[in-house]
């Protein structure tokens, strides 16, 4: 709120485009993004920074049509190529050709929307959500070749001309896309931006968390930064009065993308920082008064430090260097603050998939007030032009200091030493992208092993972080694992308490698993943490469904959908709730409405079919069970489904492959066996039937189904007393099932006459009450029949169907 | 109806008598809570799927009184016996079992004490499945709906009628009414249920 006032008083002072940009960043980070889309649309915006804030703000909106209009010229005026686009966005083109993929990708128009993924993946390799929405897409991805620098990236040249791309909004991306490869380039363009305007220029570096990996690559981050602001130093020779603080941190940190802004500050951070830097350099030797924390406290600059360690990092290194007149005591101050940042861990997280709600004024007062307590030996009162040239040197020592540290041969240049660090840095973090993304690819396309198998082989303190767990859990839950994919997603509850992505997922695994207790402290939880957010509602959904209060359940599913409608989950769900109230032209619609959403989601093809199997329309369900695996072709259950619709359609044979293939894949699944047992059964060949379901009474030993079955087996193969044994069985271990069926089936056998005078009172004692197992074994019997091994038949009463007002 | 008229007016006049008379047929005992069966899986209520309506009712006092799910609220008639009320389906469903709330406690000569119910395919098609008499309800009545061949009753319309009330009362109050439905889980062929939490698991994909 500070930042809106502030930043309209800016802008009615001075009404440039630079201040109505902030202004309308202001709107959009507090989460108005209404208010950012009319103020931009009201005032003309040429610069493409402006341009693509309203495209966000549009999209946000859901105004797609016109979010396309204001990236790529319109329908009506000739439509830019991308290539065009990239020009014109230059730097933030990896972030623009994102948002219009996006935009494609929601409007049908998919493959224009994963070439613009593609694109901007080649621009950008640390982009993740590019990424994602491909692999959404189904499309296969290398992620060996995506996660890799080339040599666009490399800061060799000249920093290409580019128009300041430090948008706000990208701040929002490139929290994905921290790299010192990035902020490098930005860095750049900050340079060169402020060398097109010395003027206020709208855009800061922001100093950004990044993604990079621990501790060491940190440290090279930050030290590559240092050397990439050196040889950006080496570049540029115009100092300017810029505010250290920004300019420092910037220049430190290798982190920021940069963006942010400085509303009230005159001059742009970065670049003229940087240049500021590069004049001085080698005149100056002394490191004059420190850098001021306190003047980053100060400053009113929003310096999107968004509480990383990383970012802080720099600033204390600098802070070491200011204070500490050379680097001979330096390497002392530093080490304080190289403790420091294992404690400062960068707090990436949820920023990766959060959208834009954080406001970088937030972080970055938060960050400054960081600064005085992280580093409260460090006094900062120096002033800008001091600062400049402390600044310059710290930035020289530093590098210095650490290329000591490192062990590297001695510094020949900034530039080379910068670039070689810079470029170990970036290897790490693309390699982490690879691997994740080569997780993360994998379950998209329901490989879950090698998921599982790529996800778990992540160094373990990632591994122990919300998102690769989520994502194992996930992994499997698509292998119908249950018990295992409960367990991950238990600890992702306890390290991650506040995440609500895929929690959707540990829902249905408890719902599957039949944990009640669970569920309903786990949709508790969320309702309690966030009534916003649509895997919330699902969770609630679920428990409801559980204890079959099938009404509520569904109005919890409607919620979900009101919060969010772009989540197809809940309609998925929802279209089950209905089913299950037979409600069976809704739950059509439901499921309709989640593969609109979403092509690739095969729960709502699956839905789609059980309904038509339901309706015995077998041919349809058969056709979009096979469109369900063909998205995921390792169910065993889907390949289950589709034996038995095979065999309704009476291609018994084609069922038994079906089944035999499921087995295959996963041979834990009883109801394949069952079902192929039925099958063999129906197609009179009892002796395989009879093996089968002798199996399986070895692994779900309480099944009733499994006993009924085998009684109807035996019932065909004339062995009346195994036949009848097996149905008390299961009425034993379902009293208060359908036993009208297994009842049926008994009365049935006994219709034609047969050697045993055996009636259906026989089954039930004087009282009309059916017999228990034991009592019936007492009875007399034919010798070969076995006495079974039932621990519950004692105490099951059965029920009396007889009774009419009592139950 | 003189007959047992005099037979009720003299527990009147003498209430310990009263006890006697009725105490020989013994008191119908309640049954269980429907929402217990419905955990269950095995039964769905489907009265939202009818078109309910009554024969008469007191203002206030109509089908979302019987309908509203809570105890504390009834259908009171106002008309001649039979009191009816009628349950009538889009389409040819199954029923399993019907129960209704009496308390006679609370309700007193306003007890249904004789319930008739019919099913057929319209009102001039209904014939008589099941009648039975209660003694002085306390709770849930559970009336099965089965057929000859003991499965449940494919129906249109079902007429639950009044035909007498405790203590000879003229108009009856109903608490509530509930139908149920046999839960089928056709999504795997025509297979009882599973009861195993490990079949269950894999039968569907959600």
């Amino acid at each position: 709120m500070d930042a809106v006032f502030l930043a309209e008083r800016l802008y009615a002072e001075v009404g440039s485009e630079e201040a109505l940009y902030l202004l309308a960043t202001c709107y959009f980070r507090s989460g108005k993004a209404y208010k950012a889309y009319r103020l931009l649309k009201t005032h003309t915006c040429s610069t493409p920074q402006c341009r693509y804030l309203l495209a966000k703000c549009c999209v946000d909106l859901s105004k797609l049509a016109e979010g396309e209009q204001v990236l790529t010229g319109g329908v009506l005026n000739k439509q830019k190529s991308q290539d065009d686009i990239i020009t014109e966005f230059g730097d933030s083109a990896s972030f623009t050709l994102s948002l219009l993929g996006h935009i494609y990708c929601k409007t049908d128009r998919v493959a224009k929307g994963s070439e613009c993924f593609q694109r901007s993946l080649n621009l950008n390799p640390f982009l993740w959500s590019p990424f994602q929405s491909l692999c959404h897409l189904g499309e296969k991805l290398d992620p060996e070749q995506i996660f890799r620098l080339s040599s666009l990236h490399i800061p060799l040249a000249p920093p290409p001309p580019i128009s300041p791309a430090q948008n706000p909004s990208h701040r929002l991306d490139t929290a994905l896309m921290e790299t010192p490869q990035d902020t490098l380039e930005l860095n750049r363009l900050n340079l060169e931006s402020s060398n097109g305007k010395l003027t206020s220029d709208s855009t800061v570096s922001y100093i950004d968390s990044s993604l990079i990996s621990p501790d060491p690559g940190s440290l090279l981050a930050n030290t590559v930064s240092m050397g990439s602001t050196g040889s950006l130093l080496g570049k540029q020779n115009k100092p300017k009065s810029g505010r250290s603080l920004l300019g420092g941190p910037a220049a430190l940190s290798p982190l920021t993308p940069s963006f942010g802004i400085l509303p009230l500050d005159p001059s742009p951070g970065d670049p003229t920082y940087l240049q500021n830097y590069s004049g001085s350099l080698d005149t100056q030797q002394t490191a004059p008064s420190k850098k001021s924390v306190s003047r980053i406290g100060q400053s009113k600059s929003v310096f999107s430090q968004s509480g990383n360690g990383r970012e802080v990092l720099p600033i204390p290194f600098s802070q070491s260097q200011s204070s500490a007149p050379h680097s001979s005591t330096t390497p002392q101050v530093l080490s304080p603050t190289l403790v420091a940042p294992p404690n400062i861990q960068p707090r990436r997280s949820t920023r990766l998939f959060t959208s834009a709600s954080s406001t970088a004024k937030e972080n970055s007062k938060k960050l400054k007030m960081k600064f005085p307590t992280k580093i409260p030996n460090r006094k900062t009162k120096c002033k800008a032009a001091k600062t400049s040239n402390s600044n310059l040197n710290e930035s020289l020592d530093i590098l210095k200091l650490d290329s000591s540290m490192n062990d590297s041969k001695s510094l020949t240049t900034p530039g080379y030493q910068s670039i070689s660090l810079q470029r170990a840095a970036t290897d790490m973090v693309l390699s982490m992208l690879r691997e994740l993304g080569r997780g993360y690819q994998a379950l998209c396309c329901y490989n879950c092993q090698d998921a599982i198998n790529i996800l778990s082989s992540v160094p373990a303190h990632h591994y122990n972080t919300g998102w690769v767990l989520t994502h194992i859990g996930r992994a499997y839950f698509e292998l119908a694992e249950y018990t295992q994919a409960e367990r991950v997603f238990s600890e992702v509850r306890r390290i991650e308490a506040y995440r609500v992505e895929g929690m959707e997922i540990y829902s249905t695994t408890l719902w599957h698993l039949q944990k009640d207790v669970a569920l309903s402290a786990l949709s508790k939880d969320l309702t309690d943490m966030d009534r916003l957010c649509p895997q919330a509602w699902c969770v609630a959904g679920n428990c409801f469904s559980l204890q079959q209060e099938h009404d509520i359940a569904i109005k919890f599913f409607q919620r979900a959908i009101q919060v969010d409608p772009g989540f197809a989950y809940a309609y998925t769900l929802l279209g089950h709730e209905f089913a299950l109230t037979e409600e069976l032209d809704r739950a059509l619609a439901c499921f309709r409405n989640a593969i609109r959403v979403n092509n690739r989601h095969y729960n709502a093809w699956y839905g789609l079919g059980m309904i038509y199997y339901k309706q015995e329309k077998f041919s349809l369900a058969e056709i979009h069970f096979k469109k369900a695996l063909s998205i995921n072709p390792q169910s065993s259950v889907m390949l289950c489904h589709i034996g038995v619709v095979q065999h309704a359609l009476k291609k018994s044979e084609s069922a038994l492959e079906t089944l035999n293939k499921a087995i295959s894949i996963d041979p834990k699944n009883p109801l394949c066996k069952f079902h192929r047992a039925s099958i063999l059964f129906a197609n009179d060949k009892y002796k395989a039937a009879l093996q089968e379901l002798e199996e399986l009474k070895q692994i779900v030993p309480k099944e009733s189904l499994v006993y009924f079955l085998i009684g109807k087996v035996y019932k065909k193969l004339g062995q009346t007393h195994l036949a009848l044994m097996n149905f008390s069985w299961a009425m034993d271990l379902d009293p208060k099932g359908a036993n009208n069926q297994i009842k049926e089936a008994i009365d049935k056998r006994y219709l034609p006459e047969d050697e045993e005078p055996v009636t259906e009172d026989f089954l039930y004692d004087s009282g009309k009450n059916p017999l228990s197992a034991e009592e019936l074994t007492q009875r007399e019997w034919p010798a070969d029949v076995e006495e079974s091994s039932m621990t519950d038949a004692d105490d099951s009463q059965l029920h009396t169907a007889e009774s009419d007002d009592v139950l | 109806m003189a007959p047992r008229s005099e037979l009720r007016d003299v527990p009147r006049h003498h209430p310990t008598t009263q006890r006697t008379t009725m105490a020989t047929p013994s008191k119908t005992p309640p049954g269980a809570d429907p929402k217990q069966l419905e955990r269950t899986g095995t039964v769905r209520e489907i009265g939202s799927q009818a078109v309910w309506s009554l024969s008469s009712c007191k203002p206030g006092f109509g089908v979302d009184q019987l309908r509203d799910d809570n105890l504390e609220t009834y259908w009171q008639s106002d008309g001649s016996q039979p009191h009816l009320v009628n349950i009538q389906f889009r389409r040819k469903t199954t029923v399993k079992m019907l129960c209704i709330y009496a308390d006679y406690k609370s309700d007193e000569s306003y007890t249904p004490s004789k319930i008739s119910v019919r099913v057929g395919n319209n009102f001039h098609n209904l014939q008589e499945v099941r009648q039975l008499e209660m003694v002085e309800p306390s709770g849930w009545i559970h009336i099965s709906l089965l057929d000859g061949a003991n499965s449940p009753i494919r129906t249109f319309m079902i007429q639950v009628a009044v035909l007498a009330n405790h203590q000879n009362g003229r108009d009856t109050h109903m608490r509530q009414i509930k139908i149920y439905t046999p839960v089928e889980d056709s999504s795997m062929g025509k297979f009882p249920r599973c009861t195993t939490v490990d079949f269950m698991m894999y039968r569907t994909i959600r």
